[in-house]
């Protein structure tokens, strides 16, 4: 207990050293000038009056230096003499330093990356919103329903409802959770733009202040007679408009609409919700022109509405949900329906929100423990250089000892040389971590609509140091301890070979921990990128080549179906004409994205217990063809089927036709579809495919036409249909110049998507297995190298007294090996037990995959192997005389 | 630089010293406390009075005693040295081992020679 208390006061008397420095001398001056003061009343002259008060109080120099090492850990004097010391040290041997830094440097990077994209979706609080602390986000939630699903956004009547009497509230805002495509007719041309349907309050709530103009306000919002105003997100004004101020007050057409531009919002606005980036911002009330459906503000079953509100202050939560409760409640009852009541739950307002930041974690969690475990390598390999090399100081130690140097002040020394060197990894690392998590960015398919900010700020960068100087605590302390504990008089008598043993145990026992953890990792990356394999080869059921995709919503510019069904056929004309096209087709989605629609499949119209739930494709004639899905029965849909209002003809999928018809012709059959007035025809059967995800089952699919206006362009071609991209393209706007193409990509480009998965754990477990090894084999080289080296005399006596060549080389094979098998039975062990959290990204294997195992475990033992070989190599090469004489 | 007639400081009885005089006389800056100790050794004592500082700092990092900052008599600025309840326990406690050694101390010098 004393002890602790007097290293707690000389840590608390570090931080004021400078002051209690100053303080003391004070007391000095003053104590030395009382002395003098008596001197001269006793009748002394001055001088000798002050040289018997010196005499008298001691030499005070040494009392300052005996106070300040007493009153704190160090002087800041010394610090800088330890810091310079350091630095000398680490600088005589550069190579081992800097493969202590780099290894370092790789693991904090990798963590402190991984930490940027905690931190941007996690951590960070939406920007350039007046204080983020006191606002919340509202979820609807149904009790009846489990996960994700189980959460939904407000339709517009339960918005207007809770905003108008939540009285625990400043007040309660909306927005489209979708955002919502416009068309902008730019001189003639169109451009697609992402706008945000946003309530009137919701920039006077956020508290964002316009670049120019104004914002939008509870007036332009009015239900019954909404503005036509927009305001332009900053980025979209100074790309698109040369941030030109006098665009405020002119119009810019939209869907076909005019929108008065009344101001700009500031640059680092991006709304609230994570992944958005919306060029304008226009009234909720407004969204008819946009939607062309007006129902949607009246409808209480149209969960549409992401709601946010900001409380009257910071804290209020309790009251404010149990407020929310009971709204929900009696919203249930003034709706008057049957069904299920809703509850409403309020969470902090965060970029990724509430109800979802459960899933986001535990993936960041995952990588953070993936990454910890690389790091952890890292350490092992930095205490173990730094071991070795405190062997090969001992000398140097044991001079200081004898000098008059505590065991305190040596394990000081050294630990400001293992923080330095975690210093200089760190300041790396973080520069590794601002180009991997753009690296990691890339990953994310394009077809993601999701941008994410991942900015490099002070909660990454104390995430690194802390992460930074924990590592230089964790690989320093082990071999500072060591080194300090030197037998001076020992030691400077005789060499430090008889310690050997002893002293590479802990060495050994790194190297058993690395192999463990080395062992794990590789597991992981073996079974991600053999189910990375798995999953390329999988048959998705179409071809996944030669294919270009382009999506068009004619509807956005307001035609009717018959002018939609004349673009379509206008612009399939052209595109089937480009050179290189041999067929094209649309459909209203692709399957293995991330749209889907599904309706009941009977033999009777009405109520039919028997029918099952199937899914829909809305596609085109020539689709199949097109795809590269083999029509094994009957024909195509005709192009008056696919555009008929009534689609009564159908194509359906093999495991449909064999589960409604087994062993019959389905041809000429009919089904009834969900809830339709006539029965429908079956004229073909497609081969089955994958259809939500590429590790599904059997999965029963309908392909019928009547599509809606936004449609997914189709277009195949023998060759690379990169080329046909800005072919196609330019298509579009010749067939109809207010038209845009967008998501215009090649079918390898769309397939990132579900493939998004697999190739992310697959690349990220791979690169952290790679460094693993690379880390794990250096460690490995290292301490029998460094073992050798101890043995040498050992070893020359061996051969002196007759030990064969190939028995030394054994010998130190062996004991490599050794380390190896222990630390390769641990990891085996864990490597079962982690893969089972891999599971369910892993396709077609098993997570306990034994092949993968062993092939990982070999292939450890091969690269331990070779690592003591170079080592043994050397041991069998001693030479009997040089190295006896050497004594 | 000793006078022949003083006599070093023994180690480790500076501290009971200090705790003893502010155990006595209270609050006290550090040249009152050399003055006493001066005072109370009769000059026979070589104390350089740099250590009481050191033997003050000690005392406070072990909390027995706590200081703040006053007016000394002459009304200058001065630190003021006080025992805490502990310092006091710490006094009883380390004046029993004391009065036990010089006890053992002075019975060992009295021996007379025998045979």
């Amino acid at each position: 207990m004393r002890k602790l208390r007097m290293m707690w006061a000389k840590l608390k008397g570090q931080a004021g050293q400078t002051r209690a420095g100053e303080a003391f001398d004070e007391e000095i001056r003053e104590h030395i000038a009382l002395l003098e003061e008596r001197y001269a009343a006793q009748g002394m002259s001055a001088a000798e009056a002050a040289h018997a008060a010196r005499l008298q109080f001691g030499n005070v120099t040494a009392l300052r230096e005996r106070q300040r090492a007493r009153r704190g850990i160090l002087a800041p004097g010394e610090w800088a003499r330890d810091v310079r010391f350091g630095m000398r040290m680490l600088a005589k041997r550069p190579i081992s330093s800097a493969a202590v830094v780099l290894a370092l440097a790789l693991g904090i990077g990798m963590n402190a990356a991984v930490f940027t994209f905690v931190n941007a979706l996690l951590l960070r609080p939406p920007q350039g919103v007046r204080s983020p602390g006191t606002l919340v986000d509202v979820w609807l939630h149904d009790a009846k329903s489990t996960g994700v699903q189980s959460y939904l956004p407000f339709s517009y009547p339960a918005y207007a409802d809770f905003r108008d009497h939540a009285k625990s509230l400043d007040g309660l805002m909306a927005f489209d959770g979708d955002g919502q495509q416009a068309i902008w007719n730019h001189s003639g041309t169109g451009k697609v733009l992402h706008g945000e349907l946003v309530s009137g309050n919701f920039f006077p709530l956020l508290g964002v202040q316009p670049v120019a103009g104004r914002l939008l306000t509870v007036d332009d919002d009015a239900l019954a007679n909404p503005h036509q105003t927009i305001v332009l997100s900053d980025a979209f004004w100074k790309q698109n408009l040369g941030g030109d101020p006098g665009i405020l007050g002119h119009t810019l057409l939209l869907d076909g609409a005019a929108f008065t531009v009344v101001g700009v919002a500031p640059p680092d606005f991006n709304g609230i919700m994570v992944g958005t980036t919306p060029d304008f911002f226009a009234p909720l009330a407004a969204q008819a022109l946009f939607t062309h459906d007006s129902a949607r503000l009246t409808l209480r079953d149209s969960y549409w509405l992401i709601v946010a509100g900001r409380m009257r202050s910071a804290g209020d939560r309790k009251s404010l949900q149990a407020e929310m409760h009971l709204l929900a409640n009696q919203d249930w009852i003034a709706s008057g329906r049957k069904d299920d009541p809703l509850d409403a739950l309020v969470y902090p307002l965060a970029l990724v929100p509430g109800p979802f930041r459960g899933y986001v974690g535990a993936f960041t969690d995952g990588l953070l423990f993936v990454f910890a475990l690389v790091l952890l390598i890292a350490c092992t390999n930095a205490a173990s250089l730094l071991l070795a090399r405190a062997t090969g100081r001992a000398r140097e130690m044991a001079t200081r000892a004898a000098l008059g140097a505590g065991r305190a002040r040596l394990v000081r020394q050294m630990l400001v040389e293992s923080l330095l060197l975690a210093a200089i990894a760190g300041a790396a690392g973080i520069a590794i971590a601002w180009a991997t998590s753009r690296l990691l960015l890339q990953l994310k398919p394009a077809e993601l609509p999701i941008t994410l900010d991942i900015p490099l700020d002070w909660r990454v960068v104390a995430f690194a140091v802390a992460v930074s100087i924990a590592t230089g605590v964790a690989f320093g302390l082990a071999p500072a301890l060591r080194a300090s504990a030197v037998e001076a008089a020992r030691v400077l008598k005789e060499e430090a070979q008889t310690a050997g043993r002893r002293k590479s145990r802990i060495r050994s026992a790194l190297v058993v921990a690395q192999m463990a953890s080395c062992m794990v990792l590789l597991a992981g990356a073996g079974l991600c990128v053999r189910s990375l394999w798995n999953a390329n080869a999988i048959d998705a059921g179409f071809d996944t080549h030669h294919i270009a995709l382009a999506t068009l919503n004619p509807g956005s510019l307001g035609y009717s179906p018959a002018q939609v069904n004349d673009f379509y056929t206008r612009l399939l004309e052209r595109v089937r004409r480009l050179p290189g096209v041999t067929s094209a087709s649309y459909a209203e989605f692709l399957p293995l994205g991330t749209s889907r629609s599904e309706t009941s499949a009977g033999m009777h119209l009405g109520k039919d217990p028997g029918a099952s739930m199937v899914d829909v494709y809305r596609v085109g004639p020539d689709f199949y063809r097109t795809m590269g899905i083999p029509l094994l029965r009957g024909r195509d849909l005709t192009a008056q089927e696919a555009q008929s209002e009534i689609p009564d003809a159908v194509v359906v999928n093999e495991v449909l036709a064999r589960r409604v018809w087994p062993g019959e012709n389905p041809l000429g059959k009919r089904l009834a579809l969900g809830g339709e007035k006539t029965m429908s025809e079956v004229v073909g059967v497609a081969g089955n495919g994958k259809y939500h995800t590429l590790g599904e089952g059997p999965v029963a699919v309908v392909f019928r036409g009547a599509l809606p206006a936004q449609r997914t362009l189709v277009v195949r071609t023998p060759g690379d249909s990169r080329a046909l991209l800005d072919e196609v393209r330019r298509e579009v706007p010749l067939v109809d110049p207010l038209m845009a193409a967008t998501q215009v990509q090649t079918i390898e480009q769309y397939m990132a998507l579900p493939l998004f998965p697999a190739r992310t754990t697959g690349w990220l477990l791979g690169v952290s297995g790679l460094l693993a090894v690379v880390m794990t084999t250096i460690g490995l080289f290292g301490v029998v190298a460094c073992v050798v080296s101890q043995r040498t005399h050992e070893i020359g006596v061996r051969i002196a007294l007759g030990a064969r060549r190939s028995d030394v080389l054994m010998m130190v094979v062996s004991q490599g090996l050794r380390l190896t098998a222990i630390g390769l039975a641990i990891g085996l062990c864990a490597a079962f037990a982690a893969a089972r959290l891999l599971e369910p990204l892993l396709y077609g294997i098993g997570a306990n995959d034994p092949a993968t195992m062993i092939t990982v475990a070999l292939g450890l033992t091969a690269i331990s192997l070779s690592a003591s070989y170079l080592p043994a190599r050397k041991a069998m090469r001693v030479d009997p005389s040089v190295a006896l004489r050497y004594e | 630089m000793a006078d022949a007639g003083k006599s070093e400081v023994l180690q480790g009885t500076l501290d009971l010293m200090v705790l003893k005089t502010l155990y006595a006389i209270g609050p006290l800056h550090g040249f009152g406390i050399a003055r006493r100790i001066e005072q109370v050794s009769n000059g026979v004592l070589d104390l350089n009075e740099g250590t009481v500082y050191t033997a003050l700092l000690r005392l406070e990092q072990q909390g027995w005693i706590a200081s703040k900052w006053g007016k000394s008599e002459n009304n200058r600025r001065a630190r003021f040295y006080s025992i805490t309840r502990q310092g006091a326990k710490q006094l009883e406690r380390e004046t029993a081992n004391w009065e036990r050694v010089a006890g053992v101390i002075e019975r060992v010098l009295r021996l007379e020679r025998q045979g």
